[in-house]
């Protein structure tokens, strides 16, 4: 995809950068580009959302008062890039996600299982297939709820701190934040991933 | 509010028990906490009930177990790292862009 900034200005002017933004860029670049990689699943885009985040950060630094801490104040402008780019990107408007459609409807539904049994998580994510099939799963999640889904479990803020960057109270954040699991835990079981037989190669018996 | 961990679902001691019937009451009621029980945000009396419930229905305790497992797995989901490189080129970039507006 087209990077959201010039990559092509041959050489910048010698200016002053605004007091700290090294600092805030060398201390936070890491922790955003996780995060962004986390919404976007992807390299490029998740560079382009780094990039757009800093260069927002640049021009706003100056007037950071720091009623937030600087990592929640990066991550509101991450999130508010990322559906501006979404937006530019796709332009498809974003579905709602009702409990209804999460009840199962016959027993095999409720006892669809995820294989993790005697596993640690790390040994677990081992098996390329079911690597691949949480990865689809969080990728198909309406930006709204994996966005409440990585701040919550896998960048792992408070339900206050998600609500204060996503602009939503606690309990509109614990509701995306529980119809984003029950989507991704579907979506994991309707793969029939049940057995490991061969990790490393991603073997399974479906 | 008093708040309680929840326990380990008791394992199901009634085997012989009536048939459990799904897509109603209790089990529609615990799909909605669900989120909310694993993150030990309930008060303790309705963690009492849920597990009471989950005791008696193992297509839940099942069902549980697997949302459990994948809040787990999004937990520990890998993410790869930036270079050095990465970081230098994307810091030129993104002042670059600055100045240039």
């Amino acid at each position: 995809m087209r990077a959201p900034v010039s990559k092509t200005t041959p050489q910048r002017p010698a200016m002053q950068e605004p007091d700290g933004f090294d600092k805030l860029y060398r201390d936070h670049v890491d922790l955003i580009y996780r995060y962004a990689h986390r919404l976007c699943g992807e390299t490029e885009s998740a560079k382009d959302l780094v990039q757009e985040t800093f260069l927002n950060a640049y021009q706003g630094l100056k007037d950071f008062r720091g009623e937030a801490r600087v990592s929640t104040w990066l991550y509101t402008i991450a999130s508010r890039a990322c559906i501006r780019m979404r937006r530019k990107r796709k332009g498809q408007p974003e579905h709602e996600l009702s409990i209804e459609e999460f009840v199962p409807t016959s027993e095999g539904e409720f006892r669809l299982q995820i294989p993790m049994d005697g596993l640690s998580p790390e040994e677990a994510l081992q098996n390329k297939e079911l690597r691949q099939a949480l990865d689809q799963a969080i990728e198909k999640l309406p930006k709204k709820y994996r966005m409440a889904l990585v701040l919550r479990d896998m960048e792992g803020l408070s339900a206050k701190e998600v609500g204060t960057i996503m602009g939503l109270n606690e309990r509109a954040v614990k509701s995306r934040l529980h119809r984003a699991r029950l989507f991704v835990r579907r979506e994991l079981s309707a793969r029939g991933i049940t057995h490991h037989e061969d990790q490393n190669s991603g073997g399974l018996r479906s | 509010m008093t708040k309680k961990k929840p326990s380990a679902p008791k394992k199901r001691t009634n085997p012989s028990s009536p048939r459990h019937t799904h897509g109603q009451g209790h089990c529609l009621d615990l799909l909605r906490q669900l989120s909310a029980y694993i993150d030990d945000e309930l008060p303790s009396d309705i963690c009492g009930e849920i597990r009471q419930h989950l005791g008696a229905c193992p297509n839940c305790e099942v069902f549980i177990a697997s949302l459990r497992h994948t809040v787990t797995l999004c937990r520990h989901r890998p993410v790869p790292q930036l270079t050095s490189v990465d970081r230098m080129n994307m810091r030129r970039t993104i002042l670059d862009a600055a100045h240039a507006r």
